[in-house]
């Protein structure tokens, strides 16, 4: 069995490595690029079954995303949709055989966590400006200000852990199980770690949201002012 | 444990490839729908709006016109009403007119069948006198019917004034007509009672005149003198007539 904490490159483009989990999210990408470009071809104000699913994910993305930062949720609607479905298929993955889900390796959850930390400053700068946002390290005192600068990157890097240690666990168990038990024996397990899977991948997108609408000034919803001015 | 910093390098690249990937061919293509389909839902919406309040507006456009035919009708029924008074005030008028008129008519008539009633009651009272007379004259003895009116014929003749008795008798025989043809006595009589009145001899034409049914009549150019029933009668007749 691969040792999940190591990575092996399957081949080299010029100097750089390509590992599996870089193939495997190739893959994903191009499966939710195509998946995405023909569902969304023929889009009618009369919805088809498929259009009604997809509505109904982004409108929920965007009910949570709301609900989280009470504020619009056009802005952040891409990245939070994007990564939960990143993660969740990735994390689906592991239900192919010999496939390895690219987020049980760190290198993946911590890209994730990085776009998080950079979308957190890139919001909160734009919403904020440099010295607002600046300003908020220095709540609720300017003593806090080492503390909160401590708890920016220790919830980037909780979000990596998080995320890893869960997904890789799984893997890890199914892995040594498959090998103890025979072929149907992880199956349960396995289904628990859909579980999982999904369950982290809501996990790291509520807490991007989170985090970045703790970041961006409290602004009210286009839907807020809606219901407030009926 | 070691971290592949081209592995995270190109994860990092291909997150945000498939961000892009997704926002333009999900996210957004999806998010567009769905606020198309919403302005659809609100155009719509504000077209019902508009239909209901248009509704509306017909609707209170069509009362309006409704209360104003019924006002209109009402002035109408008013109008023929008023004119429908007006045209009975003027036929009950013209018919209380025409009934007064017909009433006036019938009430001359009435008068004017009173009086020839009257008129023929007279009549029929002067003949049934004559008739009565008559025939109690018939009773009496012919003689009866001249002699005794000789002397009354005289006495009138000389109530008559003087220029008037002058001229009886002048220039012939003085006419008289009498019920019966009077005895040479009743004659002789009676020329000698004119003779006394008028102081001169006078010749007498004797006529006989049943219709006197008794009586004497003397009829000369200046005077005539009535001495009979039927002067009487006629004289009673004409009384009654004068005061019904």
């Amino acid at each position: 069995m691969d040792n999940p904490l190591s990575i092996e490159p399957l081949f080299h483009i010029g100097p750089v490595p390509i590992t599996q989990p870089v193939v495997v999210t190739w893959a994903i990408m191009l499966a939710l690029g195509v998946f995405s470009y023909v569902a969304t071809r023929h889009l009618r104000i009369v919805p088809t079954k498929t259009q009604t699913v997809l509505e109904l994910f982004v409108t929920t993305i965007e009910g949570q995303v709301r609900d989280v930062m009470n504020g619009d949720p056009k802005p952040y609607r891409t990245l939070i949709g994007t990564i939960f479905l990143f993660i969740l298929v990735a994390n689906w993955s592991s239900l192919i055989p010999g496939i390895e889900p690219p987020t049980a390796h760190i290198e993946t959850d911590a890209a994730l966590a990085l776009i998080v930390f950079v979308a957190i400053l890139r919001f909160g700068i734009g919403s904020r400006g440099v010295r607002g946002y600046l300003a908020t390290f220095a709540e609720p005192t300017w003593v806090m200000i080492p503390l909160n600068i401590v708890e920016q990157i220790t919830r980037t890097f909780s979000l990596i852990v998080r995320l890893f240690g869960n997904v890789m666990s799984g893997v890890f168990v199914i892995s040594i199980v498959l090998s103890l038990a025979g072929l149907f024996v992880p199956i349960p397990l396995m289904a628990l770690d859909l579980l999982t899977g999904t369950v982290q991948a809501y996990i790291f997108a509520i807490l991007a949201t989170v985090f970045i609408g703790a970041a961006v000034a409290e602004t009210p919803s286009p839907q807020s002012k809606e219901d407030i001015s009926q | 444990m070691t971290i592949d910093w081209w592995t995270l390098g190109l994860q990092t690249v291909n997150v945000l490839i498939l961000l892009w990937i997704l926002a333009r061919f999900l996210f957004r293509p999806v998010a567009k729908i769905i606020a198309e389909r919403q302005a659809a839902a609100h155009a719509a919406l504000d077209e019902a709006e508009a239909a209901k309040h248009a509704a509306e507006a017909a609707r209170a456009e069509a009362e309006a016109a409704r209360q104003a035919v019924l006002r209109e009708r009402a002035e109408k029924i008013a109008e023929v009403r008023k004119d429908a008074e007006a045209e009975k005030q003027r036929l009950m008028a013209e018919v209380q007119a025409e009934l007064d008129k017909a009433r006036g008519q019938a009430k001359d008539e009435l008068a004017r069948q009173g009086r020839a009633q009257q008129e023929a009651l007279s009549e029929q009272a002067g003949v049934l006198a004559g008739d009565i007379a008559d025939r109690l004259l018939a009773r009496l003895p012919k003689e009866a019917r001249v002699a005794g009116f000789i002397d009354g014929l005289v006495e009138a003749v000389a109530q008559l004034p003087e220029s008037t008795r002058a001229g009886i008798g002048l220039h012939g025989p003085v006419p008289l007509r009498a019920a019966q043809m009077p005895t040479e006595a009743e004659i002789a009589q009676l020329r000698a009672g004119l003779d006394t009145t008028l102081g001169r001899a006078v010749e007498i034409e004797v006529t006989e005149a049943p219709e006197l049914i008794a009586g004497l009549e003397l009829d000369t150019a200046t005077a005539i003198v009535r001495n009979h029933f039927r002067a009487d009668l006629d004289r009673i007749t004409a009384e009654v007539r004068k005061h019904d």
